[in-house]
C-alpha cells in the first residue's frame, strides 16, 4: 500500500470515530436541555467544548484530507507532511481530552478571552486547552503551507489563482480545484495566523499578568473561527468539483466566470466576520456595514456560480446515484440553504433579534452537518468505491441518504424554530419563561436519532469498501 | 451645655448614618456579588440558600470562604469540597471581597435571615413553571423573528424544489445541454440575485441599532455585568471599584416609551445583555464587554416586566444569570 493511500485511509478513520463521538456528545448537550438527564448538567458546558472544538477541527482536517487527495492527482504534496499532520492533530486532540474531561474546561469553541481565565477550573486545564490548539494550529499551518508549496511547484501565484481566465488567456488549464483550493489554503495562512496572534497574547497575559484588549481578542478570536468554518467547505467543494464530472460525463472547467468568482471568495471570505461582533456597538461602524455588505456578496459566487454550475452539470446527465454522489449533491444543497439561513442572521437588524440565540447554530450546523459533512463523507465514499468497486446496492444506498436527510433536517428545524422563538444557545438549562427549548430539544433528539442511524448505516457501507481497500 | 449636647447629637448622626451605610454597603455588595447565585430564604440556586448561614457556620471559617473561596477550594477543606460536590461542581468564584466587605456581608444576611424568620409564617408565593404551549412551533412568533423565519422558509423551498427537479431531470439523460441556453439563465440569475442583495441592502442598512448623538436620552442606565448578575446604577460603573461606590439600584423601574439608553459593560468575562418582551421575545440586545460601554438605546413599548439575560456564554452558571425591569 502506497503511503498516500494509505494517509487517506487514516483520516477516514479517525474522521469517522471523531465524528461518532463529537456527534455523541452534542446529542448529551440536547438531552441536558431537553430536562432528560438533570443529574449530568454540570457536565454540559465541558462537552459543548468538545464538540465545538471538535467538530470545528474535524471537518477542517477531513477536508483538507479531501483537498490533499484531490490535489495529488495534479501536484505533489508530501505525504510525509501528511502524516505529520495526523499525529499532530492527534496529539492535540489528546490535549483537548484531558483539558475536558480532567480538567473539566468549559471555555466554548472560540474561548472568547479572557473567559479561559476566569471559568473557575484549573489553570492546567487552561494551559492543556491552549497548548492543545497551540499544536493543532502549528501542525496544520505547516500542512497548508505544503500543500500551496506543491501547487507553487507546478502553477505561478496568478496561474493557480486563475488570474489568466480573468486577463481573457484561456490557457494553461487550471483545473477548479486547484484554484479553489489556492484561494482557501492561502486565505487559510491568515486565518492560523490570527489564532497563531491570539494564542500569543493568551501566553503573554498568562506570564506576565498584562491585561489583553477584549475587542482586539474579540476580532482575533473571530477572523480565526469564522475563516476555520468557511475555508473547510470551500475545501470540500473544491473536492465535489473535481468528482462531479466522473459522475455526470460533463466537463467542469475553470474559465473567467469562475476565476473571478473565486478570487472575488478570497476578498469577501476575509471581510465577513464582521458579521460576528455586530453586537459590539463599540466596535467602528463602518466595519458593521462592511460585515453585511461582505456576507450578503458572498451569497453571489456561491450560489450563482458553484451552485448554479453544479445544477447545470447533473441536469439530465445521465447520472448514477450511488451514495457518493447523492450525499455529494445534496451536501450542495445543505451549503445553499444553510447560506440562505446566515444571510439572513448577518442582516445587522435581524441580528439585533437573532444574535446569540438558537438560530446561529441551526444556519451553521446546516451548512456543515447537511452541506460540509455530505461532501466529505460523499467524497470519502466515492474514494473507497474507487479503489474496490464493490458492487453497489442503490436501494440501500438511498435509505441511508434519506435517514441522514430527514434526520438532519429535522434536527435542524428544530433550532431554527427555537432561534425564532429567542431562545438563547448555549444554555444548559431553559428558565420556565422559556420552556419551549426544552420541547423542542427532545424533539430535535428524534431526529438526531433517525440521522444517527442513518450515519452508521453510511460507516457500515463505506466501512466495508475501506477494509477492504486496505488490500490494494 | 450647647456644646456637648451638639457633639452627643453629631456622635449619634455619626453612628446613625454609619450604620446605614454599613447596612447599605451589605445589601449593595450582596446585589452586586452574591445575588447571582445565592438568595436568603428564597432557596437553593446556583449555590445555597444563604439564610441562617451565619448561625451554621463557624465566623472565622465563613469570613475566610468569603474571601479566599479559590484557595480553601485549593487546599480541599472538607466543607468547600462538599459544597463544590453539591452544587454541581460549580466552584464559588473569588469575587476580591475585602476584609471589611465581608464583615457587611455578614451582618446583611444575618439581618436579613432574621427578618425572613420573622415574615416565615406568610406563605411563600409558589412559582409555577408555565404548562407546555401547544403552539410550540409557531405560537406567538412574531416582528422581525417572524419575518426571518417565513423568508427562511420561502427561500429555501425554493431551493430543495429547484435540486428536487435537477435530480429528477437525471431520469431523462441527454449527452449535452444547450450551453448557450444555461449561460443566458445563468445571466438572469445573476441580475436577480444581485437585485435581492443590493435590494435588501439598501432597505435593511439604515435600520441597524447603532445610537447616533442626535437625540438626548431620556435616562440613562449604567449596567456591570459580572459573573452570574447585572447591577444597575444612576452612576458610571466601568470597574469593580466603581461597583463598590456607585447607589445600586435595587429594583430597576423605567418610564414606558422613553429613550432609555443603557451603558453596558462587564467587571470580568464578555456578557450579554438581552432585553425579552412579556412574549418571551427579545426587543434589543448588545455586548458587555470588559473594558468597554456598550450604549443601547430602547423605548419599552408596553408597560409590564422585561427579562434580561445574558446571551454571550460566561461559565458555568451562564444560563441562571438574568435580571428584570419593571416598566410603567
Amino acid at each position: 500500500m502506497n503511503l498516500a493511500h494509505k494517509n487517506t485511509l487514516n483520516w477516514i478513520m479517525v474522521t469517522f470515530v471523531l465524528f461518532i463521538v463529537l456527534l455523541l456528545a452534542g446529542m448529551f448537550m440536547r438531552i441536558i436541555q431537553a430536562n432528560m438527564f438533570s443529574s449530568a448538567q454540570s457536565w454540559f458546558y465541558p462537552m459543548m467544548t468538545l464538540h465545538g472544538v471538535g467538530m470545528a477541527g474535524l471537518w477542517w482536517v477531513a477536508s483538507i484530507a479531501c483537498a490533499s487527495r484531490v490535489l495529488s492527482r495534479y501536484t505533489a504534496p508530501s505525504e510525509c507532511v501528511s502524516r505529520f499532520a495526523l499525529y499532530g492533530t492527534v496529539l492535540g486532540v489528546l490535549f483537548l481530552l484531558a483539558s475536558v474531561f480532567l480538567g473539566q474546561f468549559a471555555a466554548g469553541w472560540y474561548f472568547l478571552y479572557p473567559l479561559p481565565f476566569k471559568g473557575g477550573w484549573p489553570t492546567w486545564a487552561t494551559l492543556s486547552f491552549l497548548l492543545s490548539i497551540t499544536i493543532l494550529g502549528a501542525t496544520w499551518l505547516v500542512w497548508i503551507l505544503d500543500l500551496l508549496r506543491s501547487i507553487a511547484k507546478k502553477y505561478t501565484i496568478g496561474q493557480a489563482l486563475g488570474w489568466h481566465y480573468i486577463l481573457g488567456k484561456t490557457g494553461p488549464d487550471v483545473p477548479p480545484a486547484v484554484l479553489i483550493t489556492a484561494v482557501s489554503l492561502i486565505a487559510g495562512v491568515a486565518c492560523l495566523l490570527s489564532g497563531v496572534v491570539v494564542l500569543l497574547f493568551f501566553y503573554y497575559e498568562m506570564l506576565t499578568g498584562v491585561a489583553n484588549d477584549a475587542l482586539l481578542m474579540k476580532n482575533l478570536t473571530f477572523l480565526f473561527g469564522h475563516l476555520l468554518v468557511n475555508l473547510s467547505l470551500y475545501l470540500a467543494v473544491a473536492a465535489v468539483y473535481d468528482v462531479f464530472p466522473s459522475y455526470t460525463g460533463r466537463p467542469w472547467p475553470s474559465n473567467k466566470i469562475v476565476a473571478i468568482s473565486w478570487n472575488s471568495v478570497l476578498v469577501i471570505v476575509l471581510l465577513a466576520y464582521f458579521h460576528h461582533l455586530y453586537m459590539d456597538f463599540v466596535q467602528p461602524t463602518y466595519f458593521q456595514y462592511v460585515g453585511q455588505i461582505a456576507s450578503y456578496m458572498s451569497s453571489i459566487p456561491a450560489a450563482v456560480v458553484t451552485v448554479f454550475g453544479a445544477i447545470a452539470l447533473v441536469y439530465r446527465a445521465p447520472v448514477r446515484w450511488s451514495l457518493g454522489f447523492t450525499l455529494m449533491f445534496f451536501g450542495l444543497m445543505g451549503w445553499g440553504i444553510g447560506g440562505i439561513g446566515a444571510v439572513i442572521d448577518s442582516t445587522i437588524a435581524v441580528n439585533s433579534k437573532l444574535h446569540n440565540t438558537l438560530w446561529v447554530p441551526a444556519h451553521f450546523h446546516t451548512y456543515m452537518i447537511e452541506g460540509l459533512v455530505l461532501m466529505v463523507l460523499g467524497y470519502f465514499y466515492h474514494y473507497c468505491q474507487e479503489k474496490t468497486k464493490l458492487q453497489e446496492n442503490l436501494y440501500f444506498q438511498k435509505i441511508i441518504a434519506a435517514l441522514i436527510l430527514v434526520g438532519g433536517y429535522g434536527f435542524l428545524l428544530m433550532f431554527y424554530l427555537s432561534g425564532a422563538h429567542s431562545i438563547p444557545r448555549r444554555f444548559a438549562v431553559y428558565p420556565a419563561d422559556l420552556s419551549s427549548g426544552a420541547q423542542l430539544s427532545g424533539i430535535a433528539l428524534i431526529f438526531i436519532s433517525i440521522f444517527l442511524l442513518g450515519l452508521v448505516l453510511y460507516i457500515y457501507e463505506t466501512g466495508r469498501r475501506w477494509v477492504k481497500s486496505l488490500d490494494v | 451645655m450647647k456644646k456637648f449636647s451638639a457633639m452627643i447629637a453629631t456622635l449619634f448622626v455619626l453612628i446613625m448614618s454609619g450604620g446605614a451605610i454599613g447596612a447599605n454597603s451589605g445589601e449593595n455588595s450582596f446585589q452586586l456579588k452574591c445575588a447571582a447565585c445565592h438568595s436568603i430564604g428564597g432557596g437553593d440556586q446556583i449555590g445555597p440558600d444563604l439564610m441562617g448561614v451565619t448561625k451554621r457556620r463557624d465566623p472565622n471559617w465563613l469570613s475566610q470562604w468569603i474571601i479566599h473561596p479559590d484557595k480553601m477550594l485549593n487546599e480541599k477543606d472538607p466543607i468547600a469540597m462538599e459544597l463544590l460536590k453539591k452544587y454541581n461542581q460549580v466552584p464559588m468564584p473569588n469575587l476580591g471581597v475585602t476584609e471589611a466587605e465581608a464583615r457587611d456581608l455578614i451582618d446583611y444576611i444575618a439581618a436579613q435571615s432574621e427578618t425572613q424568620k420573622k415574615d416565615s409564617a406568610v406563605p411563600a408565593q409558589q412559582t409555577t413553571q408555565e404548562p407546555p404551549s401547544a403552539g410550540v412551533f409557531f405560537g406567538g412568533l412574531k416582528g422581525v423573528q417572524l419575518t426571518a423565519l417565513v423568508v427562511f422558509f420561502v427561500l429555501s423551498t425554493i431551493v430543495v424544489f429547484v435540486f428536487w427537479q435537477i435530480a429528477k431531470s437525471t431520469r431523462q439523460p441527454v449527452p449535452t445541454i444547450d450551453m448557450k441556453s444555461a449561460y443566458k439563465l445563468r445571466k438572469w440569475f445573476f441580475f436577480g440575485t444581485a437585485v435581492l442583495v443590493f435590494g435588501t441592502l439598501i432597505a435593511t442598512l439604515p435600520k441597524t441599532p447603532y445610537p447616533d448623538d442626535f437625540q438626548t436620552p431620556d435616562r440613562l442606565v449604567y449596567v456591570a455585568a459580572k459573573q452570574f448578575g447585572f447591577s444597575f446604577s444612576s452612576e458610571p460603573i466601568t470597574s469593580a471599584s466603581d461597583a463598590g461606590q456607585s447607589t445600586i439600584i435595587n429594583s430597576l423601574e423605567l418610564p414606558q416609551g422613553a429613550l432609555i439608553e443603557f451603558r453596558v459593560t462587564s467587571l470580568d468575562v464578555n456578557h450579554g445583555f438581552a432585553l425579552y418582551d412579556a412574549d418571551h421575545s427579545i426587543i434589543a440586545q448588545t455586548q458587555a464587554m470588559p473594558g468597554y460601554t456598550n450604549r443601547l438605546r430602547v423605548r419599552f413599548p408596553k408597560p409590564g416586566t422585561y427579562q434580561i439575560l445574558c446571551l454571550e456564554y460566561c461559565g458555568l452558571a451562564h444560563h441562571l444569570m438574568h435580571a428584570a425591569v419593571t416598566v410603567r
